[in-house]
């Protein structure tokens, strides 16, 4: 346990020293946040908004969290970092829990601050319960799609390489976990496949928490969904992270 | 007791035959030299024995472990320099430092990385970020870090590439304290007056080990030209690079019968260049 403190403490002082990396993490939702008020605001009265807002916050926070991880694995990869760990005594669920532990932290200042600057641009008012409901699922997302960039970056071998998994993985959850369109009005095989992404179940929790009758059975099966696709993929990943060539 | 005995090693890459069975043994408390050309397989090598790769085939042991099966237990005992810095640039030494000695539990950590510091010559740039570091200090920060946990054996790739002569000289100097300390040293390098500073070397090319001696040894295996001027004469002769040589060729030309061996110790060009720096900063 000591060393996946360890590893954790370091992520978060190299997250602490990079300012603009950490800067540009936080900044960049809140910009695409304006934008989509902007665009928004273009919409005849009476549009619902909220609907695709939330989904689409959580989106911004689950693409960042997902590209951030991945591409500092492998900087750990290329800069012979992560060799270094191995020969140093560090293990595989020692580094994947300490990476895990550290991007918490910024995955639930993304979370927070998103969410925060959401309600406010588009004056959207949830009761408290369920304003605990929309940060408990879209951080839960932040967490997965951490694991899920650990998991992709054993896949790649230089940072350019992390580059086509968003066409592969990401765009496709766009269009496929309902954060766009009902998913029930695609095709079946597109319907099924809208389930392999972790933004399909949030995105169900997140419209059954802002719809006008919301069923908690609905919404604790998604984080239950969240949760378990996060332990899928960290099992993953620490059977991929190969600690000898 | 060897530190290193390795038996037929092989290591494949695609088409690529890296390690072509070497064999290889390296007696504990010396500095070991793997001389050879970029692409010659040494970092494979100094991989393998790290436990860093597995090879295809052979037998090998390091400080008697398995690098691979007995992993955990032979990290504790080595130290590993990499012939990248693998350094977290964006963090002090000292915070560099403070996360490799954390993952060996190194007791006293602070002190020993205080101590690591002052070694290396590296105390006044402690908290500094790495990024803004020179090459040859980077690979000083490298250094400190195998250094940490007083490993018994230290595995340096390509220690003192790209850095300048005043660095390594100093480099070679603390691996020479090193050794007088006990400490195993395995360095691989392409550069041959590194190499007379080993122990025992091995020249190693396309992953087959050439030849594995003593330095003066290996030089003896070449010749010397001999140019004498006599008089108004001129003559030129190639003998062994040999001590006898060099005496049994000048008796005929009147040395002392007794004079059995002759050897010159000539500056190399890095020493003349070094002295006359350290004159002119005198001088200053």
């Amino acid at each position: 346990m000591s060393r996946i403190l360890v590893v954790a403490k370091r992520v978060l002082t190299q997250l602490r020293h990079d300012k603009r990396l950490l800067g540009l993490s936080v900044m960049a939702p809140l910009l695409i946040i304006y934008l989509l008020k902007i665009f928004f605001d273009t919409m005849p009265k009476g549009f619902n908004n909220a609907r695709y807002i939330m989904p689409i916050t959580a989106f911004m926070v689950h693409f960042l969290a997902f590209l951030l991880c991945a591409i500092v694995l492998v900087q750990e990869r290329t800069a012979g970092t992560l060799e270094r760990m191995f020969i140093n005594g560090f293990r595989r669920i020692e580094i994947i829990g300490g990476y895990v532990l550290g991007y918490i932290l910024l995955a639930t200042f993304q979370a927070a601050i998103a969410l925060a600057q959401a309600l406010w641009l588009f004056d959207l008012s949830y009761a408290w319960g369920d304003l605990a409901m929309l940060f408990g699922v879209i951080w839960l997302l932040a967490i997965t799609s951490v694991m899920l960039g650990m998991f992709i970056s054993t896949f790649a071998r230089h940072e350019g390489q992390v580059f086509p998994f968003i066409p592969m993985i990401i765009l496709p959850s766009v269009f496929l976990s309902g954060l766009l369109i009902n998913p029930e009005q695609l095709p079946t095989w597109a319907n099924w496949l809208g389930h392999a992404f972790p933004l399909f179940y949030a995105n169900d929790a997140i419209q059954e928490i802002i719809g006008k009758t919301p069923t908690s059975s609905v919404i604790w099966t998604n984080m239950a969904i969240l949760v378990g696709y996060g332990l899928f993929l960290l099992t993953l990943a620490s059977r991929t992270l190969k600690d000898v060539e | 007791m060897n530190a290193v005995e390795v038996r037929g090693l092989t290591k494949r890459y695609g088409n690529v035959q890296a390690l072509q069975g070497v064999d290889l043994t390296v007696p504990e408390g010396m500095i070991f030299g793997l001389l050879g050309s970029n692409g010659a397989g040494k970092s494979t090598l100094i991989k393998a024995l790290v436990g860093a790769l597995k090879p295809n085939s052979g037998e090998w042991q390091v400080l008697g472990l398995n690098p691979l099966r007995d992993q955990a237990k032979l990290r504790a005992l080595i130290g590993y320099m990499p012939q990248g810095v693998a350094l977290y640039e964006d963090l002090s030494a000292r915070e560099n430092l403070r996360f490799f000695g954390s993952a060996h539990g190194v007791p006293a950590l602070e002190q020993r990385i205080q101590e690591a510091l002052e070694f290396t010559e590296l105390t006044s740039r402690a908290d500094h970020p790495v990024y803004g570091f020179s090459g040859g200090m980077k690979k000083r920060v490298s250094l400190a870090c195998a250094l940490l946990h007083k490993p018994r054996m230290l595995f340096l790739d390509e220690p003192t590439a790209a850095v300048d002569p005043h660095l390594k000289v100093r480099s070679w100097q603390l691996f020479r304290e090193l050794a007088n300390a006990g400490t195993t040293l395995f360095i691989s390098t392409h550069l041959m007056d590194e190499a007379l500073l080993c122990d025992r070397l091995a020249i190693q090319q396309t992953g087959k080990i050439l030849i594995v001696d003593t330095p003066q040894a290996i030089l003896e295996h070449g010749q010397t030209r001999l140019t004498i001027k006599q008089a108004e004469q001129t003559s030129e002769q190639q003998i062994a690079s040999t001590p006898n040589a060099l005496a049994e060729t000048l008796h005929s030309y009147g040395l002392n019968p007794t004079i059995q061996a002759l050897t010159l110790h000539p500056d190399s060009l890095e020493t003349i260049v070094l002295r006359m720096l350290q004159k002119s900063e005198v001088s200053q």
